[in-house]
């Protein structure tokens, strides 16, 4: 599988298999897959307590969020997912955007105001420190220009998606792109694991470190699933963080097109209000929508409930699509030179992010 | 008509037509 495979694997799901009413039964197999595997992580989680429990023993409690994502990992790197389960399984996105709309339900638009602006602030530093550091780390290790704008974007804001956004934008190579996507993927999946770890490490309150996930993991579904293997609350903090950075794509990726027109190597932005509404992911308008909703009492307190039962299980299907589309022995085939440089990336933006965090909990209590 | 929709457009409707679903007691309990 070349380059092609990892866009076809990171790219969600193409817009035309997605939208077409002809093609939804192809994408039946693969959904019932990400269900399958999604509820035996739920089924293991809910296995193990209560077999302490009957025993009295005295076990981990593992969420099923790892679990779902370490049998999509098992089977994505043995046995493989065969083609008439892929299209589904590039629906997890979809989930994901479904479930943070829904989640909405669970925030008061006071919480998103106070949260999102504070995240708002730190996203401005986080971004003009990461794109600053990218670019000299990637001119360092001679990377091609326009290989070291996708790293810095993708590393900045918004991982695969923001990579994508950002190569039609500025007349990337293809293979420039599927280089950026697997560095972006293999550290995503490193990070997802290793956040809750330095976490619980260092005490992290809940909002602490969901803000240090929404803040630092790249991609959404990994930052999702890293703020919800710490627990549910930071989970909730860890999607508005993210979904904050998202909201910042168009500007940036506006910036480098202009930055590349100018050098004549992309084409020229005409409208630039048109470019940064088409490049704005929508499913945050939704969330704002149903924040808004819950807040003025549309909803009864079951009915909240309700909703973010629903949000959970849209992250359910998303958690095993993580595991799932991931493919370690092919992403780490593409070469050591950007996968080095955006390690070395992500290590320096967690710990900037971390620093702000620290600095908020000091100043705002978080 | 389809084609013009975005991915990100069929969640944000998809999850609204849900929790409408909820609000109007069609969905009454969702258990988790």
């Amino acid at each position: 599988m070349g380059s092609a495979a990892i866009r076809r694997s990171a790219d969600a799901v193409p817009e035309k298999t997605a939208t077409r009413p002809g093609n939804a039964a192809g994408l039946i197999p693969g959904i019932l897959l990400l269900a399958v595997v999604g509820y035996a992580g739920k089924f293991i989680e809910h296995f193990i307590a209560s077999y302490g429990k009957a025993h009295h023993l005295v076990l981990p409690n593992i969420e099923y969020v790892l679990w779902a994502i370490l049998i999509g990992l098992a089977i994505s790197n043995t046995v493989g997912v065969s083609g008439i389960f892929r299209a589904g399984v590039a629906t997890y996105e979809f989930w994901l955007k479904a479930g943070i709309v829904l989640l909405g339900a669970r925030f008061l638009l006071g919480d998103v105001r106070r949260l999102g602006g504070l995240s708002l602030v730190l996203i401005a530093i986080e971004v003009v420190l990461a794109l600053t550091f990218m670019t000299y780390l990637g001119r360092a290790f001679k990377l091609k220009p326009k290989l070291i704008s996708l790293l810095a974007v993708g590393s900045s804001i918004c991982g695969v998606s923001a990579i994508i956004a950002a190569q039609g934008a500025i007349d990337a190579d293809e293979e420039d792109s599927s280089y950026a996507i697997a560095a972006i993927l293999l550290l995503g999946a490193i990070s997802l694991f290793l956040f809750p770890v330095v976490g619980h490490m260092l005490h992290l309150s809940d909002r602490a470190y969901g803000l240090w996930a929404g803040l630092a993991v790249d991609n959404t579904a990994e930052a999702t699933a890293a703020g919800a293997l710490y627990s549910d609350a930071a989970g909730k903090v860890a999607v508005l963080a993210k979904t904050c950075r998202n909201a910042t794509i168009g500007f940036i990726v506006l910036g480098y097109a202009i930055y590349w027109a100018s050098k004549g190597q992309a084409a020229e932005v005409e409208n630039k209000g048109a470019f940064l509404w088409r490049k704005f992911p929508k499913f945050i308008l939704g969330f704002l929508l149903i924040s808004l909703l819950a807040t003025v009492g549309f909803f009864t307190k079951p009915q909240l409930t309700a909703v973010g039962n629903l949000s959970r299980w849209a992250f359910l299907l998303t958690f095993a699509g993580v595991g799932l589309r991931t493919n370690l022995r092919e992403l780490s085939k593409q070469g050591a030179r950007p996968f080095i440089v955006g390690a070395v990336g992500e290590i320096v933006i967690a710990l900037i992010t971390l620093g702000l965090v620290f600095g908020a909990d000091h100043w705002y209590h978080l | 008509m389809f084609k013009r929709v975005s991915l990100d457009t069929w969640a944000v409707l998809l999850a609204l037509a849900a929790a409408l679903l909820v609000r109007f007691g069609v969905l009454k309990t969702i258990p988790w």
